[in-house]
């Protein structure tokens, strides 16, 4: 149902368990959505090389899944692996609070 | 030259006739507010409430898009704070079936709420929800749109100025969809607030504030127009009440000025009383029965009911001293049967203890009764219990509306007045009414020896002859009975109360 953009970095043909899949809701080119995409790109880079996976909603294409996720405030972040699933608000800028947020900052790498 | 002059008085007859349609109006369909706004909300554009926790302004949202949709017109509510549940459950208390609307694709709930954990990042915004309004806008056709507490929204922002572009940017996209629109936003407090979201009056084409205050224990709901682009609207505080279909505004349109005169002459329902009235009291007219307690008010004015009500007439009795049960039987002993009268219909007693509710709910219950009763006369027993609405302004409040409303309908209107001391003629004058009153009967006791002496007296009756004397009166099993009969030739004609100095 959602039209999703895989991101090359991230290979989703990683197996096992400790996979991250992230939804990041965007609406279209908003300068918000546009650094959140690159702050998450980077930061995942960083931290979670090979391991991760990124989705792309564009909520001004896709008001459906916008409405499904109840997606009211972009850009949105979803960590839906591993569960319990958490979400970050905003661009994305505070990186110190997206990795407390996303459970990385003991173990990352 | 000539052209010129004739192009121009085309430009000014069209602009006058513009003026005179006024800018296009949507009606809320709550009951009295249309009249407050002259015809309803500013159609495609954004209306403004504003009002404190509890104040009912979700409520006059919600009605207002029920009504719509009622009537064909699909809408969308945003919910910010409540959860949609809740809010079909508040309908459906108040006899709305939101749930059908919602399968007709009527209307629309959209829970909007922003969990308070979530973790914000740097910027963001509120494109999502623009996003999928306007998916539901397409798919419903809507056109009328209630977003509810969008100050929960705007606290997520630390910022003003991001604050500020957000709601333009709102703003903006209801104007470009078209979309007739109402925003609330709570108020804190009263000093805070203004500057905190002072744009946002600006910004609204029509800003309605709404609140609930307490006076002595009693609350009472309040609501005001600040502003109307474009319009003309009243501009004083109304009242309004939460009844059990919604929203009840209480305008005031009637003026006192424009009442029509008062008929004929109606039976006091005493034949020596009419004697000494000369023929009895004026149709549509305010009548003043002042007394202390037990000098014979009630017999006296239910002596009036029992006649009317032989006649054919309908008579409304408010009680906030007794119920209607106790009434009748006390009425039995001076010889006045209101039971057949409250058998046949023509009787209608509404019992009601002051202090069980606000002013406004008095009121509208009051109007109601004069809507639905159609009564050709009125009797408030006691209005000196009034004051237990609230404080003596709400009594005012209370007395002046109901009289205006009597006056207006062309109703008899007999106001009970229980007298405390010995200079009545004061007493009177500090409700504030006296002016508008047309007649005054005094009843009054005074013990000469081992009994008490019954004296009435006509303090006033404008426009028309009556006696100035105190006339003796006994209360018997057959009601009010006069001692003499009325000497006719000290009649003399009054305009106005006697001196102050006589009691």
């Amino acid at each position: 149902m959602i039209k999703t953009r895989r991101r090359a970095e991230g290979k989703a043909s990683v197996a096992g368990g400790t996979a991250y899949t992230f939804r990041l809701f965007v609406a279209g080119n908003e300068s918000n959505s546009t650094q959140a995409r690159e702050n998450l790109a980077r930061l995942c880079e960083k931290h979670l090389k090979g391991r991760y996976r990124i989705d792309i909603v564009d909520v001004l294409k896709d008001a459906t899944s916008a409405f499904k996720y109840r997606v009211l405030l972009t850009p949105l972040l979803i960590m839906i692996k591993p569960r319990p699933e958490a979400s970050v608000l905003g661009n994305l800028s505070d990186t110190k609070k997206v990795l407390a947020t996303l459970r990385l900052t003991g173990d990352a790498q | 030259m000539a052209t010129r002059t004739r192009r121009a008085e085309h430009k000014d007859v069209a602009g006058q006739q513009k003026q005179r349609k006024g800018i296009p109006k949507v009606p809320t369909g709550i009951g009295g507010l249309d009249e407050v706004l002259r015809g309803g909300l500013p159609a495609g554009r954004l209306t403004l409430l504003s009002g404190g926790a509890g104040s009912g302004k979700s409520l006059m949202g919600l009605q207002s898009l029920l009504h719509s949709a009622a009537a064909g017109e699909p809408g969308i509510l945003v919910l910010f704070e409540e959860r949609a549940a809740a809010v079909r459950q508040n309908a459906r208390s108040l006899g709305w079936d939101l749930a059908a609307l919602e399968q007709k694709r009527l209307i629309c709930l959209m829970e909007a709420g922003v969990s308070p954990e979530l973790v914000i990042s740097g910027d963001f915004s509120i494109t999502g929800l623009l996003a999928i309004l306007d998916h539901h806008i397409k798919v419903m056709g809507a056109r009328r749109i209630v977003i509810d507490a969008v100050d929960t929204l705007l606290y997520l922002y630390d910022s003003p100025v991001r604050e500020r572009q957000e709601l333009f940017a709102l703003h903006e996209w209801l104007l470009d969809r078209g979309l007739t629109a109402i925003m609330t936003v709570k108020t804190i407090q009263q000093d805070e607030s203004p500057s905190r979201y002072a744009f946002l009056d600006f910004m609204a084409d029509c800003v309605i504030h709404v609140d609930q205050r307490v006076t002595v224990q009693i609350a009472t709901r309040r609501l005001r127009v600040i502003k109307y682009r474009g319009s003309g609207y009243g501009r004083n505080e109304y009242p309004f009440i939460i009844g059990e279909n919604g929203i009840n505004v209480i305008p005031i349109t009637s003026n006192v000025l424009q009442h029509s005169p008062p008929g004929p002459k109606v039976s006091s329902g005493q034949a020596q009383l009419d004697g000494i009235l000369d023929g009895g009291y004026k149709r549509g007219t305010s009548v003043l029965i002042v007394g202390t307690a037990g000098s014979g008010k009630t017999t006296l004015a239910c002596m009036f009911a029992q006649a009317a009500c032989l006649r054919g007439e309908r008579v409304l009795y408010i009680n906030f001293e007794e119920s209607p049960e106790s009434m009748v039987s006390n009425m039995v002993s001076p010889g006045v049967l209101l039971a057949p009268m409250i058998k046949a219909g023509r009787l209608i007693v509404q019992s009601y203890l002051p202090e069980s509710m606000g002013v406004e709910e008095h009121l509208f219950l009051a109007l109601k009764a004069l809507d639905t009763i159609h009564p050709q006369h009125v009797v408030v027993d006691a209005i000196s219990a009034c004051k237990r609405m609230g404080s003596e302004h709400a009594a005012f409040d209370y007395l002046m509306r109901v009289l205006n409303a009597c006056k207006e309908r062309g109703i008899t209107c007999f106001y009970l007045v229980q007298a405390t001391g010995l200079d009545v003629v004061a007493e009177i004058s500090g409700i504030g009414i006296s002016s508008i009153i047309d007649a005054v009967v005094l009843l009054r006791q005074h013990p000469i020896g081992d009994t008490i002496t019954r004296q009435l007296i006509v303090l006033k009756s404008r426009g028309s002859r009556h006696s100035e004397q105190y006339h003796e009166f006994r209360i018997t099993d057959r009601g009010i009975v006069l001692v003499q009969a009325s000497p006719v030739d000290t009649m003399s004609r009054s305009a106005s109360l006697p001196g102050h100095g006589r009691n």
